[in-house]
């Protein structure tokens, strides 16, 4: 190891939603001079509005920060942010990957959530150093002990001496960055070896191209350089390399093995350059990519429509500029009888979609219909095929079915006791498979169940929130498919499927959603000339019915005193809502109506 | 000769009735002085804009025109009738709360050469009109309206309502048939609408309204008792003997011209609708500005001026004359708006003799077949 890398504390730091990780990055940069508190705009490393607003980091990104230690001597120390939620584990996991140690920020007002939890178990898989910083110790409801305690017991990590702040008032940030200094390794990593990179981060600039994020574990990367990323096998010349600090990109001669830094080769999208995968040189490179790179795999899918058809064009534009910067994003064109021009969109993660779906309406400025989400199911029919669905439209007819197969997960959910019934009642309704009960400590429990995807996509987490006045935390990963006794709901109105509605939903839940929505649209549906029939099917079955009764009634029978103006406000008014209508056959239906309908918020409570 | 209507707003109430968002305030007599010489004022600083034009039409509204004293009366009258060039004989309407009406009164409109009165019954049952917030009760206005009889007047219209809280189909039954007894030469019947910033408006929770079907049947009902009695509807809320349609009224649903006075008052002029905001203070003061609702006639596109002429017109029995509309604007009525074949089909509209109008059923859907062909 060389005098440069010895002097290199490469770190993440991880915690639940909430906890403190944003800001605590804040007081490291601000402590070390990196950025003064007039330059920095608050929680410098989130620097997306939604991120900010929602308190979570979605892209990862790395800061090099010069520290003088007590010791006398300079670091450099990298701090690569992870994002915050379940959706986005891989992307976590490679960061973590990236570094050789992580702070765990644990609120001493909270404890331990279920992701407190997931990134440790994450840390612990990289096998990287775990250093715990209980926060916001300015609080009058701190319990630091109380959560030193569930730390060594719950996780397993000594917690006795770890630093106890308050990044708030930035209180303690010394020690944070003294034990950064001590106790996180310092990288090893050889500079003679080939090159061998591990892409962390990308992310799209309109004049650079896509920079992309790495972490040199072995060799020396300079500008110029032939590259090959070797799990897509595609090549390109190294424009420019160089780090990124508090103040933007700065060029740099070369980076080497331990250092954290940027790579510019004119690449054009971030798909191009995957996460996880390894960067080496074309000539005398690695012989084997680092270990550990999985394509970004959609988990939940949705039909994103524009609310005003005319606008399909912008849609797919900032579909496309949000695909720029988020490889893990899927679109595919998707016709609608119902919706109309759109597209089917595959998400990590329900976070993921919602994101997605916020920034379309927010910085496109977009009024989308957006279909429920779905999951993808597996289906071995009869002769043998086997296919896969993400669209419930194209379930297959019951009869070709052999076998159908639904994705669950592995949950885990942390509560406060007293919710403890009500939750365990709200997984059983969900189909969940109870697997154990952890006590974390007297007043708090952790809870594994088995759960299909499917139930959890169908607004589970509000309905835990609901259920444990907000205190519960959920966490969940992919446990792979299980043969199920799925059933496909079609709904008609007026005799006509609408296919933006149909749902694939297991046989035994199929009456009670098939009621609960009938009578959702038969309120949502606006009367029109004629008696509109709703009918909820399974195949040629129909299992529930309402009808939308024909208006009678719809005129200003009062024109008075040549007041013309008044009634012709009230037409256009009335015409402008008839002209965001959809047709749905003989119906007319606003977007309202199909977003109510679609949300199922109170549907199973 | 331009032949144009003249509306004046009395904007006093004895009482607001608790369905009423018309512009009115409480009466007093110092403000009635006031504001009959701002009227007066107004009218005769404005003569000149009317130079070419001859009033065939006048009619005072409210508010409650009959709660002026006979003198400011022939006050605004003398003034019309010096400022502006009236038709000798035209259609001069007034609007006639029972509760303020007196044989002193009527004859004074009378010999101002008055000749149609238009008087707010509503109903004849006293706990619908209790209910309602009307000062008077239903004897006291048809004792009103054979005085008025016996005053001379041969050209008489009733207002009545329907669709009452707690009203039902027979109780409204009764209205129509205690009305008809009376044989008045014009009625207009009007659903209740309950309008926000009304009392009415205010505790829409706590009235017990009839559902739309007892509405559509109230209303099936009237147009079928009124049609036996020998009344024509002309209107979607209009009805009379054949030579007594309001002539001002038709004016509005012809797209002819008119000009009103006093605030909240509208006017369609030049091609340009305006109107006084509803602001009393300013009117008297005499500062009260035209709010333009269209800025001039050329700025009006087709389209738009279509779809007035067609969303006035079809309130009408005669409906859209596809010859008039194709002189008018040079188009073909169906090329134009050829969603309206839909409701051909289903019985909404009728094609009769090149006229295209709403049925009854079609009438009480109005605003819905209005939106869907409309541009």
């Amino acid at each position: 190891m060389n005098e440069k890398q010895k002097n290199i504390r490469n770190f993440s730091i991880i915690a639940h939603i909430d906890h403190g990780k944003s800001t605590l990055a804040d007081r490291i940069l601000e402590y070390c001079n990196a950025v003064t508190k007039r330059e920095m705009e608050e929680q410098l490393l989130d620097n997306m509005d939604l991120e900010r607003e929602r308190g979570i980091t979605i892209k990862a990104r790395a800061v090099r920060i010069d520290y003088k230690h007590r010791d006398g001597q300079e670091y450099t120390l990298n701090l690569i942010d992870t994002p915050g939620h379940v959706d986005f584990n891989y992307e976590v996991s490679r960061s973590l990957n990236a570094c050789e140690g992580a702070l765990l920020v644990v609120d001493s007002t909270q404890g331990i959530e279920a992701q407190t939890l997931a990134n440790a178990y994450l840390a612990v898989d990289c096998d990287i150093e775990i250093v715990p910083v209980i926060n916001k110790i300015d609080l009058p409801s701190a319990d630091v002990d109380r959560v030193r305690g569930e730390i060594e017991d719950v996780i397993g990590i000594v917690a006795e001496d770890c630093p106890a702040v308050s990044a708030k008032v930035g209180l303690n940030i010394d020690q944070v960055l003294d034990a950064v200094v001590e106790k996180i390794p310092a990288p090893k990593g050889d500079e003679t070896k080939p090159l061998k990179c591990l892409i962390f981060d990308s992310h799209y600039n309109a004049y650079l191209g896509v920079v992309v994020y790495v972490r040199v574990i072995d060799g020396v990367l300079r500008a110029g350089d032939k590259i090959k990323l070797m799990n897509t096998g595609a090549q390109y010349d190294v424009v420019e390399v160089g780090y990124l600090n508090a103040f933007g990109l700065q060029k740099a001669e070369s980076l080497s093995a331990g250092e954290v830094g940027y790579i510019t080769a004119s690449i054009k999208t971030v798909s191009e350059t995957r996460v996880g995968d390894t960067v080496t040189t074309v000539e005398n490179g690695a012989s084997e990519p680092l270990q550990g790179f999985k394509e970004a795999l959609p988990m939940v899918f949705s039909g994103i429509y524009p609310a005003d058809g005319a606008r399909y064009n912008d849609l797919r534009d900032a579909l496309e500029k949000l695909k720029l910067n988020d490889a893990a994003l899927s679109f595919e064109a998707e016709t609608s009888v119902a919706l109309g021009f759109g597209f089917r969109c595959g998400f990590l993660g329900l976070l993921h979609m919602e994101i997605i779906q916020e920034r379309l309406e927010r910085e496109f400025n977009l009024d989308l219909i957006t279909t429920a989400p779905s999951v993808i199911y597996k289906i071995e029919k009869t002769n043998g095929e086997v296919i896969l669905v993400d669209n419930p439209s194209n379930y297959p007819p019951t009869d070709t079915i052999k076998t159908a197969y639904e994705p669950t997960v592995k949950s885990s959910i942390i509560t406060p006791t007293e919710y403890v019934g009500g939750i365990m009642d709200l997984c059983q309704d969900r189909r969940g498979v109870f697997k154990d009960m952890k006590y974390l400590d007297s007043s708090r429990v952790e809870l594994h169940y088995i759960m299909p995807l499917n139930e959890i996509v169908y607004d589970f987490f509000d309905a835990l929130k609901s259920r444990s006045k907000g205190y519960a935390s959920l966490d969940y990963e992919l446990a792979g498919y299980e043969p199920s006794s799925l059933v496909k709901l079609d709904f008609l109105l007026n005799g006509e499927i609408v296919d933006a509605l149909t749902f694939i939903v297991h046989s035994e839940k199929a009456y009670a959603r098939a009621r609960k929505i009938a009578e959702k649209l038969k309120d949502n549906i606006s009367r029109q000339l004629f008696e509109i029939p709703i009918q909820a099917a399974i195949g040629s079955k129909v299992i529930a019915r309402e009808t939308v009764r024909a208006l009678r009634k719809d005129v200003l029978a009062k024109c008075y005193g040549g007041d013309i103006t008044r009634k012709k406000k009230l037409l256009e008014k009335q015409k402008e809502g008839k002209k965001k209508m959809r047709r749905l056959g003989s119906v007319e239906v606003t977007p309202e109506a199909f977003m109510d309908v679609l949300k199922l918020d109170d549907s199973e409570k | 000769m331009r032949r144009i209507g003249l509306y004046i707003h009395i904007p006093f109430c004895v009482k607001k009735c608790n369905y009423c968002d018309f512009y009115s305030l409480p009466h007093s007599k110092e403000k009635e002085e006031l504001y009959i010489s701002a009227l007066c004022k107004h009218i005769e600083k404005e003569k000149h804009l009317y130079d070419n034009c001859e009033f065939d039409t006048v009619y005072i509204g409210g508010g409650t025109p009959s709660i002026l004293s006979k003198s400011s009366v022939i006050r605004l009258v003398g003034a019309v009738k010096k400022h502006l060039n009236t038709t000798q004989g035209g259609e001069f309407t007034i609007e006639l709360n029972p509760c303020t009406i007196t044989k002193e009164k009527l004859l004074t409109y009378k010999e101002l050469g008055i000749n149609r009165l238009s008087i707010g019954v509503q109903s004849a049952n006293d706990k619908e009109l209790k209910c309602l917030g009307r000062a008077h009760t239903s004897k006291e206005a048809f004792e009103k309206f054979n005085l008025a009889r016996e005053c001379g007047f041969n050209n008489i219209s009733l207002d009545v309502m329907f669709s009452l809280p707690n009203q039902k189909i027979s109780d409204f039954q009764k209205t129509l048939d205690y009305v008809c007894g009376f044989s008045p030469e014009h009625i207009s019947a009007y659903g209740l609408k309950i309008e926000e910033n009304t009392p009415f408006g205010k505790n829409r929770d706590k009235l017990s309204l009839p559902s739309e079907d007892e509405d559509y049947d109230m209303y099936m009902c009237l147009c079928d008792t009124l049609s036996k009695n020998g009344y024509e509807q002309y209107e979607i809320s209009n009805f009379s003997k054949r030579g007594y349609r309001s002539r001002h009224n038709m004016k509005y649903w012809l797209c002819q011209e008119y000009v009103g006075f006093g605030p909240s008052s509208h006017s369609y002029f030049d091609g340009v609708r305006y109107y006084y905001d509803a602001n009393f203070q300013k009117y008297i003061d005499g500062s009260s500005e035209r709010i333009m609702e269209t800025v001039n006639d050329a700025e009006t596109t087709l389209a738009d001026k279509m779809d007035e002429y067609v969303m006035l017109r079809l309130r009408l029995s005669d409906g859209v004359d596809e010859g008039e509309f194709f002189k008018a604007f040079n188009k073909s009525f169906l090329d134009e708006y050829p969603k309206l074949k839909d409701f051909l089909k289903n019985g909404y509209v009728v094609h009769q003799d090149g006229h295209y109008s709403f049925t009854r059923r079609g009438y009480f859907v109005s605003n819905y077949i209005l939106s869907e062909i409309l541009h």
